[in-house]
């Protein structure tokens, strides 16, 4: 919205709006995606839990969901960085009227990296020093660093 | 990139003509997909039925190549003859879909997002590597702005600005076509 309503005055506001557009599009197709692997891993999970007898292909096919259930919400905390950079971006170089705006935005997005990062870490298939926990973090303080652009430092 | 991939339509041709058979392979690569698409979802053939639009258009395209007066008008000409052989493939194939009807489509909305397609992959064609990479990069391959930076070594604060002028580059170099 920031970058559409800068278009007269900003050069760049025509191609930041459409990476915007096209980071929303990919919102909301992960968004699903993450509920969808998430249910699939508690459904396993359970599963698994239910029966005491180890069995290998059985706990192979949990950690195959586990592992997807982490991928998700580390491409989140990738857009939230994204979004906030575009939102910091957007924030510098376009209409002073909506700095705020754009602040807000920076600041929705680093919590939701926030966020997902956290659910990167608290996946059962993700161990300490892990790297996709690495690149979650990564994001997150990314998304921290474009947000305090424009709001000042939050930590 | 081939060095073949980055001449104007016109210049292809006229490599074509003089017989020159890398040329004509690059000519199909850059248009198979186009021929392909028409015959597909603008006249909603079967993928057997394509792939024999396909090979027929092609032919026909070798053999009357000499007769393409503005070597320029390559793609329309080739739509011309798709579009052509996609009519008598549904006419004489006995088909229940009315030819009228298939006339009627043909102007439907896939067909406009084919051409717009096919037009903004003409326009990207005339941009630099560099931008056409990132481009990829970020709207074909869903990379994120971290990921581009790490992989092309460039600072990621600066990925999004790029984008966006690349992408003004690309308006521009539509705008000149059209």
């Amino acid at each position: 919205m920031v970058a559409r309503c800068s278009r007269d005055s900003w050069g760049e506001a025509a191609g930041v709006a459409a990476q915007a557009q096209t980071i929303r599009d990919r919102a909301v197709v992960l968004a699903h995606t993450d509920g969808k692997v998430w249910e699939d891993a508690l459904a396993a999970l359970g599963n698994a839990q239910a029966k005491d007898a180890s069995d290998a292909r059985r706990d192979f096919a949990l950690e195959q969901k586990l592992e997807r259930a982490a991928a998700a919400p580390l491409e989140i905390a990738e857009l939230g960085a994204d979004v906030a950079a575009l939102a910091a971006l957007a924030g510098e170089r376009g209409e002073g009227t909506y700095r705020a705006d754009a602040s807000a935005a920076a600041a929705l997005a680093a919590g939701a990296a926030r966020a997902a990062a956290h659910l990167v870490q608290v996946n059962l298939g993700v161990r300490p020093g892990d790297e996709r926990l690495a690149r979650a973090r990564a994001s997150q303080h990314a998304a921290d660093d474009a947000a305090a652009r424009l709001l000042g430092p939050t930590r | 990139m081939s060095r073949l991939s980055i001449l104007p339509d016109a210049e292809l041709v006229e490599r074509c003509r003089a017989g020159e058979s890398d040329a004509w392979n690059e000519l199909v690569e850059r248009y198979s997909r186009y021929v392909y698409a028409i015959a597909v979802r603008g006249f909603r053939l079967s993928e057997e039925d394509a792939e024999d639009v396909f090979q027929d258009v092609f032919t026909r395209a070798f053999m009357r190549l000499e007769t393409l007066r503005d070597a320029s008008a390559l793609r329309p000409w080739l739509a011309q003859l798709t579009r052509r052989r996609c009519l008598d493939a549904i006419s004489g194939g006995g088909r229940e879909q009315a030819v009228d009807d298939v006339l009627a489509d043909e102007g439907s909305a896939d067909m406009e997002e084919l051409e717009e397609a096919f037009a903004v992959r003409e326009a990207v064609a005339g941009l630099s590597e560099a931008c056409q990479d990132i481009l990829d990069r970020f709207f074909a391959q869903d990379q994120s702005y971290r990921t581009i930076s790490d992989e092309l070594d460039i600072p990621a604060g600066t990925i999004a600005s790029r984008i966006a002028r690349c992408l003004r580059k690309l308006r521009n170099e539509l705008e000149a076509n059209n």
